[in-house]
């Protein structure tokens, strides 16, 4: 049987500043993409329908692609679901009026089927409403992180450590979110309730680095290659669930699962690095200089 | 091995077998057909397990939408004086403040003189009000109020959903839903969720305020001209006994009804008195002549006249004759068939006391054949994540003494929490599915520490030595469980449509593992490491 063992990495070779330089680097990175997004479209990341308001349509119509904008008296932009014969996604701006009449009025069915079956669901969210769920889901956020902060500082009771854990989280959600905005992922209900799994995810393995160095006895290399065993494991497990069901989902055209599975992906991967790079530094700092001072 | 110690696995068996009963049982959760606060059950079944479907793996119609309404809150009213009756106080007020607003009746303006200490409020349920036209209309007729704020009062919001769940019920669109939902900035919705229906169907029905009338319209001679006149008569409330609509070989599509005592003294008084039994039977020309109607009853909903009828000959003899009073009974007639049927719901229901604005909420219509494909699929995807966790974990592992147990105990943690979701009638949506993948994960997280810490150190030899490394583990275990929870809880009590449903189950989930099936996975493994 071929099993998979963690590596033992040498942290000796490197110093502090060399294992934190990449995270915080990237992390900086990821905050300039978003302070760029935020300049140039007036929101740090794309937001879909849910947030800004408007109308999405999944259709399923003989006329081709090119010519579906046609039919309607709004602005629609058009994305065909790869797993679903001559089906579309279509969307709309908000107050673009009655488009679900105006597809079963002006396109085409398929054959075999009637104008009825034209539409196949159908998600209108006016502009205050969305606007208010952006409210909502941002407030929702915040108090997350706060409350996972708090807490994680309850139970270490130590400066350092506790802010290397609400750190990692930190930056396990926004390289992700500047990654979405790299490859086109728009922000949705479902992709918001990915990034607070990551802070789920993130403060797991943190936890558990943090108690192997602190509260147990023994060689600090040592204790973190214990930490680590258990959890890149325990990384690694949820990342192959999640990239097998962003891909599965996606094939499916499940939009909701297969986005919450891309952003737990690159989010999983982004913590593997925030914790055993700038996490172990920040502990071996703190363990072998800042205690002393 | 006895029972004491191994109490952890006693209780998750009998957690799991609970469960499969809650899941499979027939008759469990449906059976009682509603919950406490008059909610129906109203959300579809399917299959073989008791397990609930939401619009997402269902298929429907949800609409979310304030009330299409302004009202003034904290309103100066005069006191209600000693011998003075409240209603003429307030109605006074009603008029008034109508009497300053274009097209608005005073029926459309409800004031609510507050008891001492309690907000007086002044409420217009009509949508094409702003609050500024509205605000000065307070002004003119010198009433000051607090603020002015989109939407209705409480008292008229629990009407609203009242009489919406009312028409759902009556319109037989088994599994329909509405409710209240409050945003925590302080806005107020209502969610009207519909399986089976399409957008239109639940859109007439939400933004239909269903007021039904019947009116007489009849001509009076002033001095050469003629005039006519029209009367409101009957209104939703007057009736006695609404019967289903039929469809008659003589009188049509119509819905029998019978008045109550005094509406029936009135209407026969004023048919009498408006010529309507004598010149004014069977003198309807309304379909023939607008212009010169006749003597005419007509049926009125929401100000449309759906139907005129002439006061029969056989009615127009047994008013005359007082036989009427005594047994009050008529029917209303309709166009067609469907008109009928509304005109049923809209009688039995009553009136919303104001619409709801669809331009300022969301709907959300799935086909009901695309969620049978999600449903599925859905279930694949779970699956398939499942298989690739499990393939994770032996490679891992690489002995099935620790991988085996692992992936049970973490499958029995999605059997506990669908028993649950069966035995509360939970409607599972996509979201719920996301967050039982995410128990999954977080679930199989923590017995991985579990394993690695009991087994880190060399091997197991007596029950104290896994005792110790248990209780180690189990800090770890808690403090992320704790996070999660707190992390989650926020999105639990916001009203955020998809992210409610999955921060509960992801709750939910982390507590059972942390209480049931985590410390039954250390008993398993106890026993199996120590050979006892």
């Amino acid at each position: 049987m071929v099993a998979f063992e963690v590596p033992e990495v040498d942290y000796t070779e490197y110093t502090n500043r060399q294992l934190a330089a990449v995270p915080l680097a990237l992390l900086a990175v990821a905050l300039l993409i978003l302070a760029g997004w935020f300049v140039t479209t007036g929101a740090p990341v794309q937001l879909g329908t849910e947030f800004t308001g408007g109308t999405e349509l999944r259709i399923q119509t003989a006329t081709p692609p090119s010519e579906i904008p046609n039919q309607f008296d709004a602005d629609a932009s058009v994305t065909p679901v790869q797993t679903a014969d001559d089906t579309y996604l279509v969307t709309f701006p908000p107050d673009s009026g009655d488009v679900e009449q105006q597809a079963r009025n002006n396109l085409e069915p398929v054959s075999g089927q009637s104008a009825a079956d034209i539409v196949r669901s159908d998600q209108e969210t006016s502009a205050s409403f969305g606007s208010s769920t952006q409210r909502l889901a941002l407030y929702g956020l915040g108090v997350a992180f706060v409350g996972m902060s708090v807490l994680v500082f309850l139970m270490f009771r130590t400066f350092v450590p506790s802010i290397a854990v609400v750190l990692s989280a930190f930056s396990d959600i926004v390289i992700p979110l500047a990654l979405m905005n790299l490859l086109g992922i728009e922000l949705s209900l479902g992709t918001v309730a990915a990034l607070l799994m990551l802070i789920g995810y993130s403060v797991d393995s943190d936890i558990l680095l943090n108690n192997h160095i602190i509260r147990r006895s023994g060689d600090f290399y040592e204790s973190t290659y214990r930490a680590m065993q258990t959890g890149v494991t325990m990384t690694v497990t949820s990342l192959s669930a999640m990239a097998v069901m962003a891909l599965v989902a996606s094939v499916f055209g499940i939009d909701l699962m297969a986005s919450i599975g891309i952003v737990l992906v690159l989010g999983l991967a982004t913590d593997l690095m925030n914790t055993y790079m700038l996490n172990v530094s920040l502990l071996r700092w703190w363990k072998f200089e800042g205690v002393a001072r | 091995m006895s029972w004491r110690d191994n109490w952890r696995v006693i209780l998750l068996a009998i957690f799991l077998v609970v469960s499969v009963y809650a899941l499979v049982a027939p008759g469990v959760g449906g059976g009682d057909g509603g919950d406490a606060a008059g909610n129906e059950s109203l959300v579809t079944t399917d299959g073989p397990t008791n397990l609930k479907f939401g619009l997402e793996l269902s298929g429907g119609t949800r609409i979310r939408a304030p009330v299409d309404a302004v009202s003034a809150y904290d309103v100066d009213m005069p006191e209600v004086q000693e011998g003075e009756d409240r209603n003429e106080v307030q109605s006074e007020v009603e008029r008034r403040v109508a009497g300053n607003l274009s097209d608005v009746d005073a029926a459309d303006v409800t004031a609510r003189v507050g008891a001492p200490n309690e907000s007086s409020t002044v409420e217009v349920r009509v949508g094409n009000v702003s609050e500024e036209e509205f605000a000065s209309a307070l002004d003119t007729a010198g009433y000051d109020y607090d603020r002015i704020e989109q939407g209705v009062t409480d008292e008229t919001r629990d009407t609203i959903v009242r009489t919406l769940r009312d028409k759902i019920s009556q319109a037989g669109l088994a599994g329909g839903s509405a409710q209240e939902v409050t945003t925590a900035d302080g806005n107020n919705f209502i969610v009207i969720e519909m399986p089976n229906a399409n957008q239109s169907e639940v859109e007439s029905l939400v933004t239909e305020r269903g007021q039904v009338q019947v009116v007489a319209g009849f001509p009076v001679q002033e001095g050469n001209d003629t005039e006519y006149r029209e009367v409101p008569l009957l209104t939703q409330g007057d009736f006695s006994r609404i019967s289903t609509a039929e469809n008659h070989p003589q009188n049509g599509p119509n819905v029998p009804v019978v008045l109550n005592d005094e509406p029936a003294q009135n209407f026969s008084e004023a048919m009498q008195k408006f010529g309507f039994t004598g010149e004014g039977a069977d003198a309807c020309t309304y379909q023939a002549d607008q212009d010169n109607p006749g003597y005419c009853l007509y049926t009125v909903v929401d100000g449309e006249i759906v139907y005129s009828a002439s006061m029969g000959g056989d009615l127009a003899g047994t008013i005359e004759s007082g036989d009427f009073v005594q047994n009050p009974g008529f029917v209303m007639q309709t166009t067609n068939m469907s008109e009928a049927r509304e005109l049923q719901i809209h009688l039995n229901a009553g009136s919303l006391p104001a619409s709801l604005d669809l331009n300022d909420g969301t709907s959300y219509f799935l086909a009901p054949s695309l969620a049978e494909e999600f449903k599925l699929y859905s279930l694949i995807t779970g699956l398939v994540a499942v298989l690739a966790v499990s393939i994770a974990v032996f490679l891992r592992y690489g002995d099935p003494k620790v991988a085996a147990p692992m992936l049970v105990t973490a499958l029995s943690e999605v059997v506990i929490l669908l028993g649950f979701a069966a035995a509360i009638q939970l409607p599972l949506d996509l979201s719920h599915i996301a967050g039982f993948i995410a128990v999954i994960g977080t679930g199989v997280d923590d017995l991985i520490i579990i394993a690695d810490e009991v087994m880190g150190e060399g091997e197991v030899h007596s029950s104290r030595v896994f005792q110790s490394r248990f209780r180690k583990a189990f800090w770890v275990i808690g403090a992320a469980a704790a996070t999660t929870i707190v992390a989650m809880s926020p999105l639990a009590v916001l009203s955020l449509g998809d992210l409610q449903g999955f921060a509960i189950i992801t709750i939910l989930g982390v507590l059972i593992g942390v209480l049931v099936t985590r410390p039954a996975y250390g008993d398993i493994l106890r026993a199996l490491l120590t050979d006892q």
